[in-house]
């Protein structure tokens, strides 16, 4: 596939907040990306020149955000939307290759809609969650930089060496990662779908503040096992540019996902 | 006295009533005018040949509250403050947020306001409504907001007694940081600022002020007045209900142990409401669809509607009952004077209200079309098919002003102070104090970085050992031209000397913008002080107003916006005089900025001259000593040394630079030294007792880390600038030759557990 033929969606609903920056990453590699409201999928009160359906696009983002207002659990409102409006073109999205992100907010609701951790490549949403993003371990709300050791690599980080440490700021109240029981765990690591884990400056897996929720293993990110759905607390289109963190380069630690994702669509589509 | 007229509607009977039955009705109404404004009323409606209704009173009570006509203030405002011209200054003042020139293309957009009674009775509700209402002062210029920032004062955090009714601090604290961070992270909008002062005078009135900027394009600017006649009020948001009602006239009297009971003037926020009305007001802004944009805030409909026509020389027919509400049975009169939060108010040409509609429609956000303009200034409101209201805008918008009169306290200027036994200890104290030590416990509950566009954050310098910074610089735009941002006050100096200390804070504000290497460009103020009808709080904010335009004037900075919250009184104390200031620098290259930590590469220089100024010092907080000598400092003497550090910034590659503010010297050396990166001083150079060079918080300093030290000095002191090399940086440990040795770590412990002791 070419460049520009490329097209992104990035959705929004109300609360979801982090999409004009994730556009702005997207386009600022020459492809098309929008900010698609998830009533443009299926609501007939949308005009018919705002009317979306999935398969327009190669790549669907949720972004970042308080999607609905995430007054209870982060990301179960917009997860339970998604589920009864999309559920099935997801699946055959997932299943077709297309990459799906989910950052921060999009994660929880990646993980609340159950395509995380995705153990199951034929049937990629499963019935019910098998993790979740519960609350920091500090009890806070914590907006401070993060530090990612590479750890294996997916369709948003096949650009990035592994064991690489790159900074992603996080910004979130629910993101510690946890599981029901040591098995999750033990099939993620075997599977290779933990992409990144929080370390302090030396590359050590170290506690509070640089595991900056109390996740379980220092999880800040995982891929489903077919590698195309990613889901990460820290926010790499805050770091897009080199400017973002007091850099001369022109871009930042986060560009690596936007330019990843876009040379997998190019190779395989 | 009531007579009811029409269904829950009455005439209120003041012909006939003598002066203790219109203060009488005033109370019961809640109306908080005093005898005269009464008696105006009654005159009014004499002419009239009738009596008023309960919602034409209500009305009147909104528009001459203090909070929205500033009565008291105007006329010094007037007198000292504004018309400070600058070619570049597009609205000052008039409206709900100034807006200046950012670009050839662009305007930034700037408001600042206080939220302080309704946040100390219920500060969580009360901090979010505040994000909330300046979000919208700042949305309704047309403008995208991009920055929140949030100057809060409470009581000390020790207290050991408090007066009854009144909330502990650290209960505050926390509801009123968890309000902003609940609001403010939901909205999508970064908090990137701000400052938390702790003071005995804010026990029983916290203050809560809040600031936001947005960026605009030029062509899109958008104004809080009706575009035409004949336009029709297209009122947008959240539903109207019985929150906030009476909030204006609430804030605009003394806060007693009764306040408590006035819960229901404090509105409830929604900012999931909020997030989709900014880009549905936003698109008809794009589309060029609307004539007039402004937020509703205290006073409700009422006030927008009559604000809005009168600023075009035109009147309103307003529809009451069209208003979609929060639940059932309302009277009339609440519609219309609710401070219900999240509803905006438009201005639209006929022809285009089904395309307004359509958009609002498309963001699941409720629209209604409830008035249209009209040639008379008069607003006339229908209630099913009744007219109930009739009002002249002459009376009710141009009705009130007082020059209250006023009482200038002397102020003797003493110094007691002398050597302290041990430099180490006071310092130690020092950084511990709240005012100084780390506020990462609040400063990380914020979102400071959504939207992508925060350069430089609040907290700067090494990960997870960062320090404080002066300013946070946003990128607003595609072009590299940048804003800074910051807030200041030095209540402890404008309690002891409100002329000296408003000046300081304002010397202060310039400092932390040309600590980041930015141009100070505008400035707006949120003046929060006690009862105006006391002549010596009178005096208090002639001096500071007095204060705040000589600086200004002198300086050539424009005060574009602002807001006067008076009462911050109970019968138990008033509020220290805090003229919070916020001010905006433009930053030419934002790849330029400067930090404030040190980078372990340079030589230190000292730029400025330190006095024996310690009035309102932290050195006298934390030793006891006495001091009424607050810095004095000048606005062309300011300017000069900010033109010239301006210069350095072009000249030298500037690796750290920070202001002297509390603590003076060795506060700015240990802040520049966390995260582990020492420094060997020598101030030998200096003239005066070493704890005056330490601890003096003399106006106009900066420290600055450069390569060649000398190099630098003598390039200031051709400029007519004091500047000295003091010392190097290196190590891990804060050498003051002769004076005071203390390991980095010991300082940045001291400094990140003062605030944490309390919080966790």
């Amino acid at each position: 596939m070419e460049l520009e033929e490329i097209r992104v969606a990035v959705l929004r609903i109300e609360g979801t907040n982090c999409e004009e920056e994730t556009v702005k990453a997207f386009k600022n590699l020459g492809v098309n990306a929008e900010a698609v409201h998830l009533k443009q999928f299926y609501s007939d009160t949308i005009k018919e020149s705002e009317q979306r359906s999935l398969f327009d696009y190669h790549c669907l983002v949720i972004p970042g955000g308080f999607s609905a207002g995430d007054y209870v659990r982060a990301g179960a409102i917009l997860s339970a939307r998604l589920k009864s409006v999309l559920r099935r073109d997801l699946e055959i999205f997932i299943r077709e290759g297309y990459p799906v992100l989910g950052i921060c907010n999009g994660f929880q609701v990646l993980v609340e809609l159950g395509a995380l951790p995705g153990f199951d490549e034929d049937k990629p949403i499963s019935e019910k969650p098998q993790m979740a993003l519960t609350v920091n371990e500090s009890a806070r709300f914590e907006c401070r930089p993060s530090l990612l050791k590479h750890e294996n690599k997916c369709v948003f980080t096949n650009l990035l060496d592994l064991g690489r440490i790159v900074m992603f700021p996080v910004a979130h109240a629910e993101g510690r990662v946890v599981f029901p029981n040591d098995e999750v765990l033990d099939r993620l690591v075997e599977n290779r779908q933990i992409v990144f884990r929080y370390v302090d400056e030396e590359g050590k897996y170290a506690g509070y503040p640089w595991n900056p929720n109390g996740s379980v293993f220092n999880i800040a990110g995982i891929c489903n096992v077919k590698g195309n759905v990613f889901g990460l607390m820290p926010h790499p289109e805050r770091v897009f540019w080199g400017y973002q963190q007091g850099r001369d380069d022109v871009y930042g630690d986060g560009a690596i996902v936007f330019k990843s994702v876009i040379d997998y669509l190019k190779k395989n589509f | 006295m009531y007579r009811e007229i029409y269904p829950q509607v009455y005439e209120v009977n003041i012909l006939d009533a003598k002066d203790e039955e219109l203060i009488r009705i005033s109370e019961e109404m809640g109306l908080a005018l005093n005898l005269e404004e009464m008696k105006k009323i009654k005159v009014y409606f004499a002419k009239k040949g009738r009596n008023p209704t309960d919602i034409e009173l209500q009305s009147i009570a909104q528009a001459w509250s203090e909070h929205c006509c500033y009565k008291s203030s105007k006329c010094y405002l007037r007198e000292f403050l504004f018309g400070i011209e600058r070619d570049y200054v597009i609205s000052a003042i008039k409206e709900d947020a100034g807006v200046v020139e950012f670009d050839e293309n662009y305007a930034y957009v700037v408001a600042l306001e206080s939220h302080n009674h309704p946040s100390a009775i219920e500060p969580y509700g009360g901090a979010a409504t505040g994000i909330g209402g300046i979000l919208r002062d700042v949305l309704c210029m047309g403008a995208q907001p991009i920055a929140l920032v949030d100057p809060l004062f409470f009581g000390n955090l020790d207290v050991k007694e408090l007066p009854k009714g009144v909330k502990h601090p650290l209960y505050l604290l926390y509801g009123v940081v968890a309000g902003i961070r609940d609001y403010g992270n939901r909205v999508g909008i970064p908090t990137v600022g701000g400052m938390v002062f702790f003071d005995e005078s804010y026990i029983t009135n916290c203050l809560v002020n809040v600031g936001c900027v947005g960026i605009v394009r030029k062509d899109r600017i958008v104004h809080s007045r009706v575009g035409n006649v004949g336009d029709i009020f297209v009122l947008v948001g959240g539903a109207t209900g019985r929150d906030g009602i009476h909030g204006v006239t609430f804030a605009s009297k003394e806060l007693s142990e009764k306040s408590e009971e006035e819960r229901g003037a404090v509105q409830l926020g929604n900012p999931i409401m909020k997030e989709p009305l900014i880009h549905a007001c936003l698109e008809v802004v794009e589309k060029g669809l609307i004539t007039g944009m402004k937020d509703l805030g205290g006073g409700g409909l009422s006030c927008v509607i009559s604000e809005m026509s009168y600023a075009s020389n035109c009147g309103a027919e307003v529809y009451l009952d069209k208003v979609h509400l929060k639940e059932e049975g309302m009277a009339p009169w609440e519609i219309y004077i609710s401070e219900s939060q999240e509803r905006m108010m438009l201005t639209v040409r006929p022809e285009h209200v089904d395309d307004v509609l359509d958009v609002f429609k498309k963001w699941d956000v409720p629209a209604v079309v409830v008035g249209k303009a009209i040639e008379e200034k008069v607003v006339r409101v229908y209630w099913r098919g009744k007219k109930i209201y009739e009002l002249d805008l002459d009376f009710l918008l141009g009705a009130v002003e007082y020059c209250r009169p006023y009482r200038v306290r002397r102020v003797e200027r003493i110094d007691e102070t002398s050597k302290p036994s041990d430099f180490k200890s006071v310092l130690i104290k020092m950084l511990e104090h709240p005012n100084v030590a780390s506020k990462e416990w609040i400063v990380r509950q914020y979102d400071h970085e959504v939207r992508a566009c925060t350069i430089l954050k609040p907290l700067q310098g090494r990960i997870n050992r960062e320090t404080h910074g002066d300013c946070a610089v946003l990128k607003p735009t595609d072009s590299w031209r940048g804003l800074a941002i910051t807030t200041d006050v030095n209540p402890w100096m404008t309690k002891i000397d409100p002329f000296w200390g408003t000046a300081s804070s304002f010397d202060e504000m310039i400092r932390n913008l040309i600590a980041v290497n930015s141009i100070p460009h505008s400035f707006a103020d949120c003046l929060n002080f006690g009862n105006p009808e006391k002549p010596e709080r009178m005096g208090d904010f002639v001096q500071c107003v007095r204060a705040l335009g000589w600086m200004a004037r002198g300086f050539g900075l424009p005060c574009v916006s602002g807001n006067v919250s008076f009462y911050n009184e109970t019968p138990y104390g008033c509020v220290a005089p805090t003229p919070t200031l916020m001010g905006i620098g433009i930053v030419e290259d934002v790849r330029r900025v400067v930090s404030s930590n040190f980078k372990g590469k340079g030589e230190i220089v000292l730029v400025g001259e330190t006095l024996k100024e310690f009035g309102g010092s932290l050195f006298c907080k934390v030793t006891g000593q006495k001091s009424t000598v607050v810095p004095k400092t000048s606005p062309k003497r300011l300017k000069k040394y900010a033109n010239a550090m301006l210069q350095a910034f072009k000249e030298f590659k500037v690796y750290s630079c920070h202001d002297l503010a509390e603590g003076g010297l060795a506060i700015a050396l240990a802040e520049m030294c966390i995260g582990n990166c020492g420094c060997r001083v020598d101030l030998s150079c200096l003239k005066g007792e070493d704890y005056v060079k330490l601890f003096s918080e003399s106006n106009t300093r900066w420290l600055v880390e450069v390569e060649n030290g000398e190099d630098f000095v003598k390039f200031m002191r051709e400029r007519g600038v004091s500047a000295y090399l003091v010392g190097e940086v290196g190590g891990d440990e804060i050498v003051i030759k002769d004076v005071l040795r203390v390991s980095v770590d010991e300082v940045e412990r001291a400094w990140r557990r003062g605030l944490a002791k309390f919080t966790g």
